[in-house]
């Protein structure tokens, strides 16, 4: 797209508002293509990839305007090939990156060229990793995306290392995982996985599908297990879902779609 | 804090943060009373229901309306609409039925036109623009100015599921007959070309498979050429111009010395033969290999001159350098290196995205996003250069322009902005706060401009309430 930024809304905006504040510019580092950013509540920051300089920076959580990161994750011995997502585990102080075969995990506070504290890699581990969210409560750690041709959420301890394989994987055609969409989340105090789902991957369907939607899990769920509950699809309001992230504290789940290019509000009680 | 301490704090944290009130495991049945809330989809498990009552008093999601989309969308002006067209998903001829039971409290989006790029076809008059907010190409009269009471009505808009067009951020006009070239730059990964006329949800006339991330276009008339910048790979693929369907790119420039570094736009100067090219700066390198899985995305497997993709990337050569723009031959090919290079404080580039040439004055005009300005520097011009003239306040309107246009039939400048929901046109030789000679707007001018743009990520910045939306 034309303009790389960052727009923080203010949690009741609706239709044409106006954002609260803008990041952006060449001081940010911020590139096009940040396909995940994670809020860092208990420090105040946020983190977000920068896939073409192979980075990860993070804000201070009150960042405005053209604002540099407070820190900056590259170089040689970060492995960081195509930073895509991530996730961050605020309790525990660490960054975690999906990296296809690998799960790369850094200490939260790194900045420059460090090297990772942890790689999860191997074939046991049947990562296709693509996008990954950590449970800091229940010391887990969920990464989904594609392995043989198949999309699945594996579960793992959150502290997992090396050639391991998953506790659990969540797939198949009763799932209805047909393919992950986007960066997505878990609520620890309810168990559950909250994760966008895009539907086939056929191109016919890139630029907006009648089966996107927005399905949950359980983390204590395993197999071809269908979501407890949905948002969307078939022929439901969202076009192509993207991303989703919770606020708890007013009960509702945040979700962007691509192909409305706009950012909707729920109110999903249920859930919390 | 020790690691016991932080645990709890977390756990008081997620768990106080929620609000748990009833929750009852049920079944569910089949039939609802008449005017009950929709059913929740069926999905083969118990699921939760709550029997939580909405509060009545705090203002909270909880109190807010449904939003009932097609009635937003009736009372929307003209060229608002959802990107598939308006009315809303007609195909379906419903608005936002949702059989989950669930629709949005809340919608943040730009219901109007936001233009990313801008040529001119100086034969029929027109000015035609891209729009990557609702997706579409919009053809104007070239002499439409509205005042700022008014929205421009476009001649033709080319929009809809079958156009394929969604964030097209470079466009090329055919000057023999008016041909329509827009850019993809994410998503669909095509180049469409439609026909001067095309209107409406019409499928191109011809289609070209390109790379990932392709940004700026130049067309070498005289040797039939076409050229499209690639932002993932740092690349400059050319195409012959007829290239259709999965043609292969004839050339390739990309590596670690030609200093591309997250191209995007790109000019041509035809006479000297070179070519031009702007990059915000962030790069990684990339190893020669032979496996066609590892081009970016999974595309152009097989295909020669196809460039490599992260799967080659070199893990930790990623850098950052300063906005450039790079010269090269045009028919610059492998890990050339630039002639010349235009970079450094002097330039005032910050985030530059669209450039255009003007072979009468020798001259190269660039759409400086973050700066609000058009630069224009002596083409010849080399290092840490000034530009010979600024085109940038408040009279100006220019905000975040990311395209722009030498129309020399007219002795014109034109400005896509990105930022304010308008393109103008000036005098070629403008310079400082100089108001445009015409306006095309989109929205009135007390409408903000949200510069959403495929809305990937998103958090919640649950201290001040905040929703964070990257690009």
């Amino acid at each position: 797209m034309a303009h790389p930024q960052i727009a923080a809304f203010a949690r009741l905006a609706d239709g044409n508002a106006k954002p609260v504040r803008k990041i952006e510019g060449q001081t940010t580092l911020l590139g096009r293509t940040m396909h995940s950013i994670a809020y860092d509540e208990i420090h105040d920051e946020f983190v977000v990839p920068q896939q073409f300089a192979q980075a990860i920076l993070t804000f201070r959580g009150g960042a405005d305007g053209e604002e540099a990161p407070v820190r900056l994750i590259q170089g040689p011995l970060t492995q960081l090939r195509n930073p895509d997502r991530l996730a961050i585990d605020p309790v525990h102080n660490e960054i975690f990156v999906p990296q296809g075969n690998s799960v790369l995990v850094f200490a939260r506070e790194a900045a420059g060229n460090v090297a990772p504290i942890r790689v999860l890699k191997g074939p046991d581990t049947g990562l296709g990793a693509s996008a990954l969210a950590v449970d800091p409560v229940h010391n887990l750690l969920v990464v989904g995306g594609r392995s043989d041709g198949i999309s699945r959420l594996l579960i793992f301890n959150r502290t997992d290392q090396g050639n391991v394989k998953p506790k659990a994987a969540i797939g198949g055609p009763k799932s209805g995982l047909a393919h992950i969409s986007g960066p997505f989340v878990v609520y620890p105090p309810k168990n559950e996985i909250i994760v966008s789902v895009r539907g086939s991957s056929s191109e016919s369907n890139e630029m907006a599908t009648d089966d996107c939607f927005v399905g949950v899990w359980s983390t204590e769920d395993s197999g071809d297990v269908p979501p407890r509950w949905t948002i969307g699809g078939p022929k439901g309001v969202l076009r192509m879902v993207r991303g989703v992230d919770l606020d708890p504290k007013n009960k509702s789940v945040i979700v962007t779609d691509k192909r409305l290019n706009a950012v909707l509000t729920f109110y999903f009680p249920e859930l919390f | 804090m020790s690691h016991r301490l932080r645990r709890a704090h977390v756990v008081v944290l997620l768990t106080g943060a929620a609000v748990i009130a009833g929750w009852v495991l049920v079944a569910q049945n089949g039939k609802r009373p008449e005017g009950a809330t929709a059913p929740r989809k069926q999905t083969g498990s118990p699921q939760l229901v709550s029997y939580e009552p909405l509060p009545t008093e705090a203002m909270d999601d909880e109190n807010c309306q449904w939003v009932v989309a097609g009635q937003a969308l009736a009372a929307a002006p003209p060229q608002a609409g959802f990107p598939d067209g308006a009315p809303a998903r007609p195909a379906e001829g419903s608005a936002f039925p949702d059989p989950s039971g669930k629709k949005p409290v809340r919608m943040i989006r730009d219901s109007y036109a936001s233009y990313s790029s801008v040529a001119v076809d100086p034969i029929n008059n027109e000015v035609i623009l891209t729009d990557e907010n609702l997706f579409n190409v919009l053809a104007f009269n070239r002499l439409e100015n509205s005042p700022a009471t008014a929205i421009s009505q476009p001649k033709r808009v080319i929009g809809g599921l079958k156009t394929k067009i969604e964030f097209q951020s470079g466009l090329y006009l055919d000057p023999k007959n008016g041909d329509i070239y827009a850019v993809n730059n994410d998503t669909v990964d095509t180049l469409v070309i439609f026909s001067r006329n095309a209107n409406g949800d019409a499928p191109p006339d011809r289609q070209l498979h390109t790379p990932h991330g392709t940004f700026g276009i130049a067309v070498d008339e005289e040797h039939q050429e076409l050229l499209l910048t690639v932002q993932h790979d740092s690349a400059v693929v050319t195409f012959p111009k007829t290239a259709k369907s999965e043609d292969p790119p004839i050339r390739l420039l990309q590596g670690e010395h030609t200093l591309l570094a997250d191209p995007h736009g790109i000019a041509l100067d035809a006479k000297d033969d070179l070519i031009f090219v702007i990059n915000h700066g962030s790069v990684h390198q990339v190893r020669p290999g032979g496996e066609d899985r590892q081009r970016t995305w999974g595309g152009g497997q097989g295909k020669p001159n196809w460039p490599l993709g992260f799967g080659n990337a070199i893990p930790g050569s990623g850098k950052n350098l300063p906005p450039s723009i790079t010269i090269y031959p045009r028919a610059a090919s492998g890990d050339a290196a630039p002639l010349r290079v235009i970079q450094g404080p002097k330039t005032e580039m910050n985030w530059p995205t669209g450039i255009a040439f003007d072979a009468r004055t020798n001259e190269i005009f660039v759409a400086n996003d973050m700066g609000d300005s058009i630069l224009v520097f002596n083409a010849a011009a080399n290092g840490d250069a000034a530009p010979r003239r600024v085109l940038k306040g408040p009279k100006s309107l220019i905000k975040n322009p990311t395209g722009v246009f030498v129309d020399p039939k007219n002795d014109e400048l034109w400005v896509a902005n990105f930022g304010n929901h308008t393109a103008a046109a000036y005098k070629l030789s403008a310079s400082g706060d100089t108001a445009p000679l015409r306006v095309i707007r989109s929205a009135p001018p007390d409408k903000p401009t949200l510069s959403i743009g495929n809305p990937h990520p998103v958090a919640y910045d649950g201290k001040r309430e905040q929703i964070l939306v990257p690009n």
